[in-house]
């Protein structure tokens, strides 16, 4: 292993030979000075060689020494003891409170210039007032300004010292130095280092910061450092195109759906009220047939070619609600209301048999837009046709329905809607809203199933979703009007919901 | 579905039993309605359209009573009154009126503003806002039997509400319910309802007079209905005059004769017999996948109201009773057999698929098409199929569209023929906040390819926003979703509105189906709808696109 090359990136390359050229080590700024960059760029690199048992890193702390602005001052006019020594001169004798006024000092300075005159027994202090003993023999005073002078000087500049020197610490007490402690780094090369250095096993590699064909070509990627990539630098997001939110809900929906036996019809956006509402046993009189409740198309008539139908629906509505049954109320055209009349043209068409069927496509019903109402919305409608389909059945579907969508929790309510009997209306629990009602279905009654022809030993049981709803539930919308936004921030904002990851 | 407000000490008395809120609550879902409101002893009730008899408080109380036990349904005791109503100079254009009795009432405040609640819901409801049936409560004690409907030109009477005699012009002309009915009945052929010493006490179906006014003191009222659906106006009556007959300790109903009108098939009015109802008990079981009547079977079909006449190993015949409206036959009275077994205590089956499930051709094509269209980077986009005419107009002008006889705003008034003036309105809403974005749709669409037909299309539309895009650019997104479709079309110069002349084309495959178009749009196009950018555009028939690709696949 120790003859083995050790393969530095450049910069760890670069520290370690500046590092090798003292043995006894120096100082992180040091270092950084004669690498030409900032002491915070190779901090990471120095924690790499280091745990490469490569240099060794010693926490010292260190003293760094400057002037206060009281050192200053007393550096540019003197000394407090100089100029009481001075104003001693010329007065011989004065009041301390004197000596305090004319010179600006405070109690703290008087006190440290007066016991220092003392000391040297230049001045004696009577009864607040202060005298001449010698003043003209001050040699050994003059001697200790001069080195407090001197000591000002030198340490005056953010001076680094390992232990604090007795002269400066006196004067930091007399607050003319301040001292901040510093930890500083020291680096030291390692015994390792030394070693491999000697025996030229340091190498420096050529760090790339993307590999390219022509290095795996070449066989250069061997000598190569891929740069690292620094994880913690965000990325922007790119906004997916992808199918609608409210496409990709249903598109998962009838995926359920396939899954379950169902195919997938289609049928027209323009009824005639035959098939929107009598066919289902919706009398004439019925509010549901109101202005205020369906768009009447002004424009188009529809050719009504299933006479079959007329005639069988003209005759149940005179038998059952015994009312004057009008044609020409029959043949208004409407836009569909719900996608009922898709089943029933299903039924038509394929008469008896054992089939289930469901349509996902829009309605109409006159509505002013706002978050919880739209003049135009889908619906998700089924039957399941056969001779043993029964109410419980029924259940039974929504019950796995619901449980596909993440809504395990039902619970069935009566209900009354004219073309079904048992009727129900459906509610799941979701965790946030409680329950929410969203599965209206039915047994199809005799009436309805006379009306297209199905033979009377089979039943349909039927339902037809507020989808959007679900969707909107699902998606985590509190707008209905969000379900079918055409703004591509909208659009962008939509997560995938977890339930259409996962399939329950 | 109409809202019903009663005092829970009135809906006590008539059940016979007191209820807390919550066991009132749950005993209303097996009547398919809601208590909506509770404040004081004030409740709202929403009943379920198909229930009239629950429309006030003397019905919910019975059917509520009736379900705990605490009370039976009434045995009405039916009388001949001995009178008559003489219907043969009724007006032409609402010929029927029938008549029933309710004596020995005790009524207070209470009772009779439930009266005339009832009679407003079923009013609003039933009756067609008076158009069908029109309903009127006199006290008997204050008109002369028998009675006349009789159509007159004019008369005077005192209405409703009013103090004086007005003529019958000017209660259509000066009362409020005279304004807002005065279209139901035909000036100078009034309907009036008149008593033996000439006293008009109804003007149906615009308002009664003042002097029969039931109040706290009658004792024996006269109800009435008028129309023109006589099945309609039968069960109204039922409906009324049985829940009049709960405001009585011993109520007693009298049937009035009906004179001068044969083909209406009622003689006598009230019909109380009710009705019965017969079935297999297989029909119960191959209706809800199991059988309630195994255990306690009468005992269900009595909680709902019903009286069981048999119940054998195989046949089960109920009596339904005449407010029971809503049975027209043994599916209503299963429905209901479910409903006081509970729905919650069904237990649910799953019925395995007998086929494989697929998806419908054209959805799954749109799909596939989607999938291209994503992967070329367009995002798809979604808009409604009702749109605002004007725009349809601004861009393909001569193409009809279907328009809607009673639209709710003009924004949304029409239905869009092309999917192109949609796709511009996500370009205008979508430029507030970027200046280059790429987007499609697929939708339905509705053609009137001519007067009076509808075409139904699946379409595909993108648009290229922005003014690093050309016609090339979406040339570009159409060759490439061709050419993996493996279509074979042709680009054929045209004239389109809406797109510059030189820059656009009709696409056509099998050498003259056009399936689409794509071009640059007109500068006084985009400006007219306020779009200062350029924006290319492309539409296609999925339809026709998909039946060229089967077609051309299909072995001959």
């Amino acid at each position: 292993m120790s003859d083995m090359k050790v393969v530095l990136p450049p910069r760890l390359f670069k520290i370690a030979k500046v590092v090798l050229k003292s043995v006894n080590g120096m100082y992180v700024n040091e270092l950084a000075e004669q690498l030409g960059v900032k002491e915070s760029d190779i901090m990471r690199d120095l924690a790499e060689l280091e745990a490469k048992g490569m240099v060794k890193l010693e926490r010292v702390l260190k003293y760094v020494v400057k002037l206060s602005a009281l050192g200053r001052k007393y550096l540019s006019v003197g000394l407090p003891e100089e100029r009481v020594l001075s104003y001693l001169i010329k007065e011989r004798k004065v009041h301390i409170n004197k000596l305090k006024e004319v010179l600006e000092l405070n109690d703290e300075e008087v006190s440290a210039a007066l016991g220092l005159l003392r000391r040297y027994r230049i001045v004696s202090i009577s009864e607040g007032f202060v005298e001449c003993l010698k003043c003209d023999e001050v040699k050994d005073f003059l001697e200790h300004v001069e080195k407090v002078r001197n000591a000002m000087i030198k340490y005056g500049g953010n001076v680094v010292l390992d232990v604090i020197p007795d002269d400066v610490q006196v004067l930091k007490r007399r607050r003319v130095f301040e001292v901040d402690e510093l930890k500083v780094i020291k680096v030291l090369p390692t015994e390792a280092l030394l070693k491999l250095e000697t025996l030229g096993l340091i190498v420096e590699a050529n760090v790339v910061t993307k590999l390219t064909s022509d290095m795996l070509v070449s066989g250069s990627w061997r000598n190569v450092i891929l740069k690292e990539f620094d994880l913690s630098i965000d990325v922007p997001e790119k906004p997916i195109k992808k199918k609608h939110p409210y496409v990709q809900f249903m598109n998962y929906v009838k995926e359920v759906l396939i899954g379950m036996g169902f195919e997938e019809v289609k049928g027209p956006f323009l009824e005639t009220a035959l098939w929107n509402f009598d066919v289902l046993f919706v009398p004439q009189y019925h509010p549901a047939r109101r202005v205020s409740d369906v768009f009447y198309v002004s424009n188009v008539s529809l050719n009504v070619a299933e006479v079959d139908v007329l005639n069988k629906v003209k005759e149940i509505h005179e038998n059952s609600w015994r009312y004057s049954w009008s044609v020409e109320e029959a043949l208004k055209t409407v836009l569909r209301t719900h996608t009922t009349p898709v089943s029933m043209r299903t039924i038509y068409a394929k008469k008896g048999g054992e089939y289930r069927v469901f349509s996902f496509d829009r309605v109409f019903r006159p509505d002013t837009p706002d978050p919880t109402h739209l003049m135009e919305f889908h619906q998700l409608e089924g039957i399941i046709v056969g001779k043993s389909v029964t109410f419980k059945h029924l259940l039974g579907f929504f019950k796995e329905f619901a449980r596909y969508l993440g809504m395990s929790d039902v619970k069935f309510k009566p209900a009354y809607f004219p073309f079904t009997e048992p009727s129900v209306e459906g509610f799941v629990k979701h965790p946030k809203i409680g329950w929410v009602e969203v599965f209206p279905g039915g047994m199809f009654r005799p009436e309805v199933t006379e009306a297209v022809g199905l033979p009377p030993e089979y039943k349909v049981a039927a339902w037809g979703i507020g989808i959007d709803r679900l969707a909107m539930i699902v998606l985590g919308l509190d707008d209905i009007r969000d379900l079918y936004t055409h703004d591509l921030d909208v659009i962008n904002s939509l997560k995938l919901p977890e339930v259409m990851i996962k399939h329950a | 579905m109409p809202k019903v407000d009663f005092k829970l000490w009135d809906l006590e008395r008539i059940a016979g039993k007191s209820f807390h809120i919550d066991e009132l609550t749950h005993i209303v879902t097996t009547l398919k309605g809601e208590i909506e409101e509770v404040s004081g002893d004030t409740i709202v009730f929403e009943a379920s359209h198909d229930r009239p008899d629950l429309f006030s408080v003397e019905g919910l109380a019975r059917a509520v009573g009736v379900f705990v036990g605490s009370r039976d349904l009434i045995r009405y005791s039916v009388e001949d009154s001995g009178t008559y109503l003489d219907v043969s100079e009724a007006p032409r254009y609402r010929p029927y009126a029938f008549m029933a009795i309710v004596e020995n009432l005790r009524l207070d405040d209470e009772a009779v503003s439930q009266i005339f609640q009832l009679q407003e819901k079923l009013h609003a409801t039933y009756c067609r806002d008076r158009a069908s049936v029109s309903i009127g409560l006199y006290d008997l004690d204050k008109v002369k039997p028998p009675f006349r409907y009789v159509a007159v030109k004019n008369a005077t009477y005192v209405p409703l509400g009013y103090s004086h005699k007005m003529s019958l012009d000017e209660v259509l002309k000066e009362t409020e319910k005279g304004m807002t009915y005065a279209h139901l009945v035909k000036p100078g052929e009034y309907p009036i309802i008149i008593d033996s010493e000439d006293h008009i006490f109804s003007f149906p179906p615009i308002l009664n007079d003042e002097l029969s006014r039931v109040t706290v003191d009658t004792k024996r009222v006269v109800i009435d209905v008028t129309g023109v659906e006589p099945y309609l106006m039968m069960k109204v009556l039922n409906v009324i005059t049985t829940s009049v007959a709960e405001r009585s300790p011993k109520p007693v109903i009298k049937l009035v004769s009906i004179k001068g009108l044969e083909k209406n098939g009622y003689s006598k009015t009230p019909d109380l017999n009710g009705k019965l109802v017969s079935f297999k008990v297989d029909d119960v079981e191959s209706l809800l996948g199991f059988n309630p009547l195994e255990n306690n079977g009468v005992t269900l079909l009595k909680k709902m109201g019903y009286v069981v006449k048999e119940l054998a190993n195989d046949v089960v015949t109920v009596w339904v009773p005449p407010f029971r409206v809503d049975v027209l036959n043994h599916v209503d009275v299963i429905e209901d057999l479910a409903i006081a077994y509970g729905y919650n205590n069904i237990i649910p089956e799953i019925l395995p698929p007998t086929h494989f499930g697929k998806r419908y051709d054209i959805e799954r094509f749109s799909d596939i098409v989607r999938e291209v269209l994503v992967g070329l980077g367009l995002q798809e986009i979604m808009n409604f199929m009702l749109i605002d005419p004007e725009i349809l107009k601004s861009i393909v002008k001569d193409k009809g569209f279907v328009s809607l006889a009673n639209p709710k705003m003009k924004i949304y008034s029409s239905v869009r023929n092309s999917l192109i003036p949609s796709i511009m309105l996500a370009v205008k809403t979508n430029l507030e906040k970027r200046k280059n974005f790429e987007i499609f749709e697929i939708g339905d669409i509705v053609e009137i390819p001519y007067e009076g037909s509808v075409t139904y299309v699946r379409s595909l539309s993108y648009a290229l926003v922005g003014e690093n895009y050309t016609l090339t650019d979406a040339l570009v997104i159409l060759k490439s979703l061709m050419s993996y479709l493996g279509v074979n079309y042709k680009l054929v110069k045209d004239k389109e509105e809406f797109l510059i002349e030189g820059r656009s084309a009709r696409i056509v495959v099998n050498n003259d189906v056009q399936v689409g178009v794509v071009g640059e749009v007109k500068p006084e196009v985009l400006t007219s709808l306020n779009i200062y950018t350029p924006v290319t555009v492309c539409e296609l028939n999925l339809k026709k696109l998909y039946d060229s690709i089967t077609a051309s696949n299909t072995p001959s």
